[in-house]
């Protein structure tokens, strides 16, 4: 009899997988994103190995956070409490705070719009609901949670210039802006799923943990399908690009995460090439581009956790270990990027 | 990419094969932790990546050609000046592997819409690039194209699933109809993507396959936003994803028939765009609709093994109400899939 505790406990066909994302980032200019909080620049050795555990743990830190954005964006509120405490045996115990910044319920929204909010933000509360039941006793606490920051990541974005206040970047302000804001998370789960899947231990194959991290890697691509879905069929149906800015928005998100990751890690991305722009066909002789994937061969992207981290930190730093939407860094042992 | 494809070659060639996950359900069932039932698929054969890859290169036939008829008129191997005006792979039958068949039915859809249009030829054009990388990676293993019906096919499926006017349903004759015949596939392909993805053993073709099988998952988010967006209440076409998730959930279960249940095979394992009931943080009911094809209590989309797969795009042992025929033949597959010697069928 296998269960996950004891999995954890015997260590069993770790995996080393920050081996091979260790190319030199050179120098990287900081991005100068203001307000959002202090990158800690102090490098430290990440651990020698990795349990399925610390890949489970790592997923979780970031299902809180999308969590927490769409049941806001859904509802007005976050997490319930009971969804968010520390397993006995975490190293973590202390749980974290969601700074609100704009987030509230979307306004404006048609019932069909709203159905489709609550059902994302019901998959995603369902996420962190079912890696927290597999994690057991070793599940992480939600950490610090910044809502505030994506007015600051839209001026790193060149979306807009004010971080606050009027004339500010909400996503909570209208189903568009929602749209541009749920961009941001929804391609990155994806590729984090697809970069950590061949990082499970066999003996976490065998237990299904595979399995289960592809079956949320499919839900997050079906979300990121509405999202950019939405984005392109919005823009056709207005008529041109000036007449719906979010769609020139959205392709400014992916440049910053383009940026954020270029040189800070490993394959695939040296080249800024796990971004797919969205297009506005114009006729029905045009192609749309609804699916981030190699132009090559449409095989979807994957990021290391590093160009994960690189993101939600806002922050291309090598060695960052907080900011951006985590003022206090994830849970993890992985929470510094090294490289 | 041509480096990067030999490599993977390389790999699925010299690839030590790996018996498939063999636990019995006893042993499975000491998996379910905090009474979550994670979802391995038991299978007892043993099967090479070149085995599961070629499985893969039959629905990629599949789709790539249901794909290119919709939207350039031609099939994957025949370029005009549609297919070439959108940069569309042109898809050279290298696969020598079983016997090859021909492409039947289907005709370009008139559209009339710029998003639906626009969404077909993206979606044909990646196709190809999947049944052109499953080709360039397998070589000389790889399966030939096996006959595939795209035409009649739709009709039989369509009355199996009580589409109204189902015998005479054209996935060819509206955007509304393109949208239905497209929704019929991509759930699918990604179960198929998803069950097999823990049975590969070599890392590069694992990354491989969840790449696909996100695009998969991109396709089929894509197509349910969209139908969603044209029949927000279920009255049409909608309405339709339920009768053919109902009948798709139907003809899996029955390639469950015969061989030893297991607990993570979820029954229904398909829903439509129908709306649910959702509980969100510490507040109290309220509506959702599906846009993802998931379980409703983890939230992890579902698996299918090969025997499910198989089952849904022949037609399979539902439709005669028996346990699951072998070799699965029929609807989009006339004369069955092609495989290795030691490949599913």
């Amino acid at each position: 009899m296998t269960n996950l505790s004891t999995l954890i406990k015997s260590g069993v066909s770790r995996r080393n997988f920050l081996a091979g994302a260790g190319a030199s980032a050179g120098a990287i200019a900081a991005l100068g994103i203001a307000g959002c909080g202090n990158n800690n620049s102090t490098k430290t050795t990440p651990p020698a190995t990795v349990t399925d555990a610390d890949i489970l743990n790592f997923a979780l830190n970031l299902e809180y956070l999308e969590a927490s954005f769409y049941l806001y964006a859904a509802t007005g509120a976050g997490l319930d409490a009971a969804d968010t405490t520390a397993g006995s045996a975490s190293t973590y115990q202390t749980v974290g705070t969601v700074t609100v910044g704009d987030a509230a319920a979307v306004s404006g929204l048609t019932a069909a719009q709203q159905q489709i909010l609550n059902e994302i933000a019901f998959e995603e509360q369902a996420h962190v609901r079912f890696l927290r039941s597999a994690l057991g006793t070793a599940a992480i606490p939600m950490p610090d949670i910044d809502l505030s920051f994506f007015g600051p990541l839209a001026v790193a974005a060149t979306i807009t210039t004010a971080p606050t206040g009027a004339g500010s970047f909400n996503p909570f302000s209208s189903f568009d802006y929602f749209l541009v804001g749920a961009f941001i998370f929804e391609d990155v789960g994806v590729t984090a799923y697809s970069g950590a899947a061949p990082l499970i231990s066999t003996a976490g194959v065998a237990s299904g943990y595979l399995t289960a991290a592809a079956g949320i890697l499919a839900v997050e691509a079906y979300h990121a399908g509405y999202i950019r879905t939405s984005l392109t069929g919005r823009a056709i149906a207005a008529g041109s690009a000036s007449a719906y800015p979010y769609l020139a928005a959205a392709n400014l998100v992916a440049n910053l995460r383009a940026t954020l990751t270029v040189g800070a890690s490993a394959a695939p991305s040296t080249s800024g090439s796990v971004e797919t722009m969205l297009t506005l066909p114009t006729s029905i002789t045009s192609a749309s581009a609804i699916v981030a994937a190699s132009s090559t061969d449409a095989v979807g992207f994957s990021r290391t956790v590093d160009q994960v981290l690189h993101v939600v930190y806002g922050s291309p730093t090598v060695g960052a270990s907080k900011g951006g939407f985590f003022p206090s860094g994830i849970n993890s042992p992985l929470a510094t990027t090294t490289a | 990419m041509a480096n990067q494809e030999t490599q993977l070659l390389d790999q699925i060639i010299t690839t030590s094969r790996r018996k498939m996950l063999s636990l019995g359900v006893s042993s499975l069932a000491g998996l379910a932790v905090g009474g979550i039932a994670l979802q391995a698929k038991a299978a007892t054969a043993a099967y090479s990546d070149a085995d599961i890859l070629n499985f893969a290169l039959n629905l990629e036939y599949l789709e790539a050609n249901f794909y290119y008829m919709a939207a350039f008129g031609t099939t994957i191997d025949k370029a005009n000046s549609a297919s070439t005006a959108a940069a569309a792979p042109l898809i050279s039958l290298s696969g020598t592997v079983g016997t090859a068949g021909t492409v039947s039915g289907g005709s370009q859809v008139p559209f009339s819409t710029i998003p639906v249009a626009s969404y077909a030829i993206e979606t044909a054009v990646e196709e190809g690039k999947h049944v052109q990388l499953l080709l360039t990676a397998l070589g000389s293993s790889a399966v030939a194209q096996p006959a595939i019906n795209i035409g009649t096919a739709f009709q039989t499926l369509a009355t199996a699933a009580l589409i109204p006017g189902g015998s005479a349903f054209s996935p060819y004759a509206s955007d509304g109809t393109f949208l239905v015949g497209a929704y019929v596939f991509e759930d699918v392909g990604v179960t198929a993507y998803h069950g097999a993805a823990s049975l590969l053993t070599t890392p590069a073709n694992l990354v491989t396959a969840a790449g696909i099988l996100a695009v998969e998952a991109y396709h089929a988010g894509l197509i349910r936003t969209t139908i969603n967006y044209l029949d927000p209440t279920g009255a049409t076409i909608a309405g339709y994803t339920n009768l053919i998730s109902t009948l798709r959930a139907t003809l899996s279960q029955a390639g469950l028939l015969g061989v030893a249940p297991s607990p993570y095979d979820a029954n229904p394992d398909d829903f439509g765009l129908a709306t649910f009931s959702v509980s969100l943080g510490s507040g109290s009911s309220t509506t959702a609709t599906r846009i993802t094809d998931a379980d409703a209590t983890n939230v992890v989309a579902f698996a299918r093994n090969t025997t499910q797969v198989l089952n849904i795009v022949t037609g399979g042992g539902a439709v005669s109400g028996t346990a699951a025929v072998s070799p699965a033949v029929g609807v989009f597959f006339p004369a069955g899939l092609n495989a290795g010697p030691n490949g599913f069928k």
